[in-house]
């Protein structure tokens, strides 16, 4: 998949597009927690990116621009979700069932780290997210801010809760553990 | 030196190596004079590091090529391909959706009707009414067993049997035929030293592909049905699942055999 050289493709750089990919999949991956939703996500972020691509400021962070893009296109989606079923609530359901490991289980070879990563799926959306952005993709706090359309101190109290609740679950699973195969 | 007081955004920022220089330092004291804060600090960093190992995997799968694709402008987008490609699937898919929710509809409005659909419902039904029968539960009676399977094959226009049973402890009680939703069916009746009744129910089913066993419950009439050589077969007892299993491969064995064998 190449650009026609010399083609004025207009607004966004697409190398950088095309490099941007694994991390709003892996982004989509935490949002989602299952690999064939995050990629429909990616390709809607993509799309529009396209369509909103004057907004776009060249020379800026494009990953943190679609990052932006992809918790909108998710937080839309979810609300059309929870229009249909008054119950899903993308902070209201920590013990998300749909969420699933982000890789698969044979990849992780450390036991500690599958059940991290099931962990991670009992935290509520809007904690792995922020977690995400922070510990992984390690973005500035004020980065965070901007992409969730929330003040920084909102971020540093998800991310604490976030990593607090993490902290809670490893050192006392308590009865709801699932079993680890 | 006064210790400046650090606070929770301040661990945090430290642990992602976000805080300014001068306030990491104060960080780095206060954690040299307060263990269950380094503690927490090295927990910390052992999650982000368990989290970008983990995480870091989904970065190496390879990219499917309809992603590749969406980062094209979509001006440059190949027209041919990535625009009727879509398309084309689209309408197939709208069409295919249309059939079945059309077949969906169907069968519901034929169930409203009072008409059970399905053969393995069809099948518990008329074992239900005939098996119940005490003087007659069947037309023909084995006694005229040639003249029952010669009735049944010139009404089902096609070649039936009658299989013996008594391997699983069955005799033939006889058959009748019964009304199907589009084909006729015929039914052959076995009965054990118990008096417990089966109903072996043989019709043809048009344009359907060999299955495997399945398995229904209705009503306390378990069934197992197939689809082989083009004709639709059910089995219907009051007995365990495990029991008509048996019985259903020693009858598939049977009709194999028969099939296979010159008419």
């Amino acid at each position: 998949m190449t650009t026609p050289p010399g083609s004025d493709a207009p607004g966004l750089p697409q190398p950088d597009l095309v490099a941007a990919i694994p991390r709003l999949r892996r982004y989509a991956r935490v949002l989602t927690g299952e690999a064939s939703r995050a990629d429909d996500l990616v390709q809607d972020t993509l799309a529009r990116g396209w369509e909103k691509r004057r907004m776009w400021r060249s020379g800026s962070d494009l990953r943190a621009w679609l990052f932006t893009i992809m918790h909108n296109v998710y937080v839309n989606q979810l609300a059309v979700v929870r229009r249909d079923a008054a119950n899903v609530s993308i902070d209201a359901d920590p013990t998300n069932p749909a969420w699933q490991l982000p890789v698969r289980a044979n990849q992780i070879d450390r036991v500690e780290l599958l059940e991290l990563m099931q962990q991670m799926g009992r935290l509520s959306p809007d904690q792995r997210e922020v977690l995400l952005l922070a510990a992984v993709e390690e973005l500035r706090y004020e980065e965070i801010a901007s992409i969730l359309s929330i003040p920084v101190g909102t971020v540093m109290s998800r991310l604490s809760r976030a990593r607090n609740n993490l902290r809670q679950l490893v050192a006392e699973p308590g009865p709801g553990l699932r079993v680890v195969k | 030196m006064m210790p400046t007081p650090i606070s929770e955004a301040d661990i945090h920022a430290y642990v992602d190596g976000r805080l300014s220089a001068a306030k990491a330092a104060g960080v780095d004291d206060a954690l040299a004079s307060d263990p269950a804060l380094a503690a927490r600090v090295a927990e910390m960093r052992a999650q982000n590091a368990a989290l970008r190992d983990a995480f870091d995997l989904v970065l190496d799968e390879p990219i499917p090529d309809h992603l590749l694709a969406a980062a094209v402008p979509p001006a440059l987008r190949d027209a041919r391909h990535r625009r009727t490609l879509p398309l084309a699937i689209g309408f197939a898919a709208t069409l295919l959706i249309g059939i079945f929710v059309g077949w969906l509809v169907r069968d519901a409005l034929i169930e409203r009707s009072g008409t059970p659909t399905t053969f393995a419902r069809q099948a518990a039904f008329a074992h239900a009414l005939y098996a119940t029968d005490v003087n007659r539960p069947v037309e023909i009676w084995a006694n005229e067993e040639k003249r029952l399977v010669n009735w049944l094959t010139k009404r089902l226009g096609f070649q039936v049997h009658a299989p013996d049973l008594t391997s699983v402890g069955y005799l033939l009680v006889g058959g009748r035929l019964v009304a199907g939703n589009e084909k006729p069916t015929a039914l052959f009746m076995y009965e054990n030293a118990d008096k417990e009744r089966l109903s072996l129910q043989v019709r043809k089913q048009r344009g359907a592909d060999e299955t495997a066993f399945r398995y229904a419950h209705e009503n306390g009439i378990g069934v197992f049905y197939w689809v082989d050589e083009a004709c639709s077969y059910a089995l219907a007892a009051s007995v365990d699942r495990s029991q008509l299993l048996k019985i259903a491969h020693v009858v598939y064995g049977q009709l194999a055999a028969a099939d296979a064998s010159p008419k």
